[in-house]
């Protein structure tokens, strides 16, 4: 769906994209950075508003830099600040942007009602925007990038300043478009988010690429197991002697395993030892992990 | 609740694809000149956005209604039309338009920029010049309309009044460019400077006041730098205000009137055309420059 070669961006003397290149494939795709990480910069050059120092990006088979005005058609853009006037009604504005889009009058004024019902802002479509919440208003702003039916959407961090019942249902919007054949980029701060629901992940830091990949192969076993042993973790040590283990503060027990037998191992000394097995689960890496290690801070990936 | 005697079903409709074709560049501009005229007329707006532009164009058109009417009520005791505005005089009270413009540009472009909503209309296919060409263009159409349709009433209502009407149509057969001409100047010289002027305020009110004290300011300084002069100065070519007017006489009159504070400077028509083209080229050039970060 997209491809990026090598590409660089400054701001005087500040490098907001260095050397930059990963491919993305279709699906819903989470691009991660910290404020600041380059991610708008990236976006406004997808959308051909900004020209880059040097590199490429094709999107769809199109180069961005040759005819953005084609990109442009077959994207959609969400982006992180307030952008919507608040003094027409989210139908008004929806369908106008539609048209601007590119669509027929009477055909934006209908997807439009379509895309806001989508979206879960079907009984206030005709309200000022003004009068909405932020979820609200994210929504709209969704409804806004979705109503030209894009190939791509770009989603500048969608949930930002939504409550935890608003940033779910935000996400399974989002995670919903990829079953409507809309590949999405979005850009976030928070991991949770992209491990929520992203297929491949892009992590950013300082405009350099950290890591890129397909989300599951990025979070892949440690090769520790936690024992649950209802707080008797002391004597699940002494039943283990030899291994590399350790009794956590809550109670439980971290074992460093080889294979899937020596996992068994450890459920037969549990029943050897008399103790309850509450608990036996795999430690798989985070996102936080792969981005720590990927900037150099630390982690375990 | 079985199948069969289920009443109603909750459906998710889910999201259905668009498979008809996308317009280009001329659709988006088309797309934004309609969106910011239903603006700027207060279409889908509330009743009190609605009112200022339509009591505006009533008032415009009273005194072709006057006209029309006494010429009526008269028209046994003359020969001749009644004629109490002439076609070039009206073209005058469009400047009256002046005031809907410093209101209605900053409307249609501040808003833009104080709701930060240029990204989400330069993520579509539309460039800055396509955005300059439509929020001009909206606002020159509306003030065309509003100048161009009093004398409508005007012309059609005396041809009407008149013992015959053929005839009063090949007398005044020159108004019939002259009027649109006049009007189409004035309404490209009020709509690019005040769209000019209002891309640099997010603020509505910041913005009229902007265009207003800048006419007013060239108007004044015009009139210190000629006061006292026997004999017409070029300095009179500055003041913004009686620009589009100096035009006007140009088109109806073919030379600049002795009345106009350029009267009797060599080379006063072409001085009043070099100013207009100046502020208009400018304002355009302005705009332009403004909005060149999405020119790729």
């Amino acid at each position: 769906m997209l491809a990026a070669r090598a590409l660089s961006k400054s701001y005087g003397a500040v490098r907001a994209i260095e050397e930059f290149t990963a491919s993305l494939p279709t699906g819903v795709t989470g691009l991660v950075g910290a404020n600041g990480a380059g991610k708008t910069t990236l976006f406004k050059i997808m959308l051909g508003l900004l020209k880059p120092d040097s590199g490429t990006v094709v999107i769809d088979g199109i180069d961005v830099s040759e005819d953005p005005i084609a990109v442009r058609s077959i994207l959609g853009y969400m982006p992180e600040h307030d952008c919507l006037p608040t003094d027409q009604s989210a139908a008004d504005v929806v369908a106008t942007l539609g048209e601007i889009a590119g669509l027929p009058a009477r055909v934006a004024r209908q997807r439009a009602s379509d895309i806001l019902d989508l979206v879960g802002l079907d009984e206030a479509r005709f309200r000022p925007i003004e009068g909405f919440s932020t979820g609200m208003r994210q929504r709209a702003k969704l409804a806004q990038a979705l109503v030209a039916d894009p190939k791509l959407v770009l989603l500048d961090e969608p949930t930002a300043g939504l409550d935890p019942q608003g940033r779910h249902e935000m996400l399974e919007l989002v995670r919903r478009l990829g079953t409507f054949g809309i590949s999405v980029i979005m850009a976030t701060h928070l991991l949770d988010d992209v491990q929520t629901i992203c297929d491949h992940v892009v992590m950013l830091d300082a405009g350099r690429l950290v890591a890129s990949g397909r989300t599951q192969d990025l979070l892949h076993t440690t090769g520790v197991v936690r024992v649950d042993v209802a707080g008797r973790g002391q004597e699940l040590l002494a039943a283990l002697p030899g291994r590399d283990a350790a009794l956590l503060a809550d109670g439980t027990v971290e074992v460093s395993v080889a294979s899937d037998d020596e996992m068994d191992a450890i459920v037969a000394a549990v029943g050897d030892a008399g103790l309850p097995l509450h608990g036996l689960t795999s430690q798989r890496s985070s996102l936080d992990d792969v981005f720590l290690a990927g900037n150099g801070t630390g982690g375990t990936a | 609740m079985t199948a069969t005697n289920r009443t109603g079903r909750v459906y998710d409709r889910g999201y259905r694809p668009y498979d008809g074709e996308l317009g280009g560049r001329s659709a988006a501009r088309l797309a934004l000149f309609r969106a910011s005229v239903r603006r700027a007329l207060g279409i889908r707006r509330s009743w009190r956005q609605k009112l200022f532009p339509w009591v505006l164009l009533a008032i415009a058109t009273v005194p072709a209604i006057v006209n029309v009417g006494v010429a009526y009520l008269t028209r046994s005791r003359f020969t001749d039309t009644i004629e109490i505005i002439t076609y070039r005089e009206y073209v005058g009270v469009s400047t009256a338009l002046l005031v809907f413009v410093g209101l209605t540009a900053p409307d249609v472009v501040c808003p833009d920029r104080r709701n930060r909503v240029l990204p989400l209309l330069f993520s579509r296919p539309l460039t800055g010049s396509d955005y300059v060409a439509a929020k001009v263009g909206a606002v020159a159409a509306i003030v065309f309309a509003f100048g161009l349709f009093p004398q409508v009433v005007l012309f059609v209502g005396q041809m009407l009044v008149s013992d015959a009407a053929i005839e009063y149509l090949t007398d005044n057969a020159a108004v019939l460019w002259q009027v649109p001409l006049a009007v189409a100047m004035l309404a490209l010289y009020y709509a690019s400077l005040a769209v000019a002027i209002s891309s640099f305020a997010t603020r509505r009110i910041v913005a009229a006041a902007a265009l207003l004290i800048i006419l007013l300011v060239s108007s004044i300084t015009a009139a210190v730098l000629t006061e006292g002069r026997s004999t017409g100065t070029g300095w009179a070519a500055i003041n913004l205000l009686n620009n589009p007017l100096q035009i006007r006489d140009l088109i109806f009159e073919g030379q600049i009137l002795p009345e106009s504070d350029l009267s009797g400077v060599a080379g006063g028509g072409a001085l009043a055309v070099v100013v207009y083209v100046v502020v208009v080229g400018t304002s355009i050039g302005t705009l332009l420059w403004r909005y060149r970060w999405v020119e790729t």
